[in-house]
């Protein structure tokens, strides 16, 4: 019984030494889902807090980082949901006023891309960066966003040709800030 | 356009991602030495994904305020609340005598509460400004405390957010009294600096009850908390 206690301590902080690293991994597929810096960290927050509070409910250690990022998945669905959003998934796109020609020379290709995968719909921005950020399987992005693999491979297929045009030709236009906008 | 129809884009993307075998990589990579176009879909797949990494390899992380305690006046601040504390707690004691050996035994106010013989702590959340919630955040604390073991201390911090924001207000909450027995029984209350941030951009003037601690998101200090083990009960 005090093997299986220590055990259950170590697991714990295991846990939480992981959830602690994760951290900065978290905000980072955040802001590039929301490229909202406070709305970034507030998620990662809730989702920390969630993580930590139903840290029970994890069965399979190996599986916690993709448990995490599926809390955070579903910690921005419940952000758009409780905004009272009309807009469906494929509708939500990102737009800000920065445009390349504001960005400073070295930032100009970040800022191009950001731009570019800011103009994604959410569900391909998303597939998009849970693979090429994080390096997570087609399988492992299913469980997260808990869709087919099937999807997450058309909307990566979606996301990357949408993202080929926008970065062969981005000109500038004039955004508002970091909201939500329904495309025609 | 011409392309090499043999490969569909998703098998294109499943080779960059890493999906295939080795048995299909191996296929593959034959192709592309035979079909210059199927190369160069490749090279610009790659491309775009090493594109996408590089924009959001430095994204730089927000910069979180480091936990400040009301007493913004630094240590004079800080002696000043805890008199003030012990008046309080002293006054609020006749309102609870069963707690008033404890809080003459430990004079100096929350933020410098021992925790060496502390063998449970709890953070209370309260995110809600409905009268009920609140009350049952205060009573939950009091049981809490209540109910250590014999032998045992508890430590409770109640933090606030959102709407919850109005227990701690001085203006507003109903319980300002019930607040001050716990807090002569160690009980730590703290106010997200966000959530005021956001009121005053409203034109809402928020003043705290006295000792309230303030932390620049509540749900930092909830994390924080949780990894060094506390238990989470959100109200």
């Amino acid at each position: 019984m005090a093997a299986s206690m220590t055990f259950g301590i170590s697991r714990r902080r295991a846990f939480r030494k992981l959830v602690g690293n994760s951290r900065d991994r978290l905000y980072r597929m955040a802001y590039a889902w929301t490229h909202d810096p406070h709305l970034a960290d507030d998620l990662v927050q809730q989702a920390l807090c969630k993580a930590l509070s139903n840290q029970r409910q994890l069965k399979d250690p190996s599986a916690a980082e993709a448990w995490l990022f599926r809390i955070l998945s579903n910690c921005l669905k419940d952000y758009y949901r409780a905004r009272r959003e009309v807009l469906t998934d494929e509708e939500l796109v990102i737009v800000d006023n920065r445009t390349p020609e504001r960005e400073t020379e070295e930032q100009l290709l970040v800022g191009k891309v950001r731009h570019a995968v800011a103009r994604l719909p959410l569900p391909q921005r998303q597939v998009i960066t849970l693979v090429d950020l994080e390096g997570f399987t087609y399988a492992s992005v299913a469980e997260i966003l808990e869709i087919p693999v099937g999807t997450v491979m058309s909307r990566l297929c979606r996301g990357r040709r949408a993202l080929r045009e926008f970065l062969t030709d981005i000109r500038p236009q004039q955004y508002r800030t970091t909201n939500l906008k329904r495309v025609q | 356009m011409k392309q090499d129809d043999h490969y569909s884009e998703e098998q294109l993307n499943a080779l960059v991602d890493g999906e295939l075998d080795p048995e299909e990589k191996s296929r593959f990579y034959n192709e592309t030495e035979r079909s210059p176009d199927l190369d160069q879909r490749l090279c610009h797949q790659r491309k775009l994904k090493e594109l996408v990494k590089h924009a959001y390899e430095n994204v730089p992380t927000p910069l979180r305020a480091n936990r400040t305690p009301l007493g913004r006046g630094g240590f004079f601040g800080r002696m000043l609340a805890a008199v003030i504390l012990l008046v309080v707690g002293l006054t609020a004691g006749f309102l609870a005598h069963n707690y008033l050996n404890q809080f003459g035994a430990d004079s100096n106010g929350p933020a410098t509460v021992d925790t060496a013989d502390v063998s449970e702590f709890f953070i209370l959340h309260v995110t809600s400004g409905a009268p009920e919630r609140m009350q049952a955040a205060l009573r939950h604390a009091s049981a809490l405390l209540d109910g250590a073991e014999q032998g045992g201390q508890r430590r409770v911090e109640i933090i606030v957010n959102e709407r919850g924001i109005d227990l701690l207000r001085a203006d507003v909450t109903p319980y300002s009294q019930e607040i001050a027995v716990l807090q002569a029984n160690d009980v730590v209350f703290y106010a997200c600096s966000k959530t005021i941030e956001r009121l005053e951009n409203r034109g809402v003037r928020v003043q705290l009850v006295p000792h309230t601690n303030t932390e620049y998101t509540a749900l930092d200090r909830v994390v924080s908390r949780m990894q060094d083990g506390w238990t989470y009960e959100r109200i």
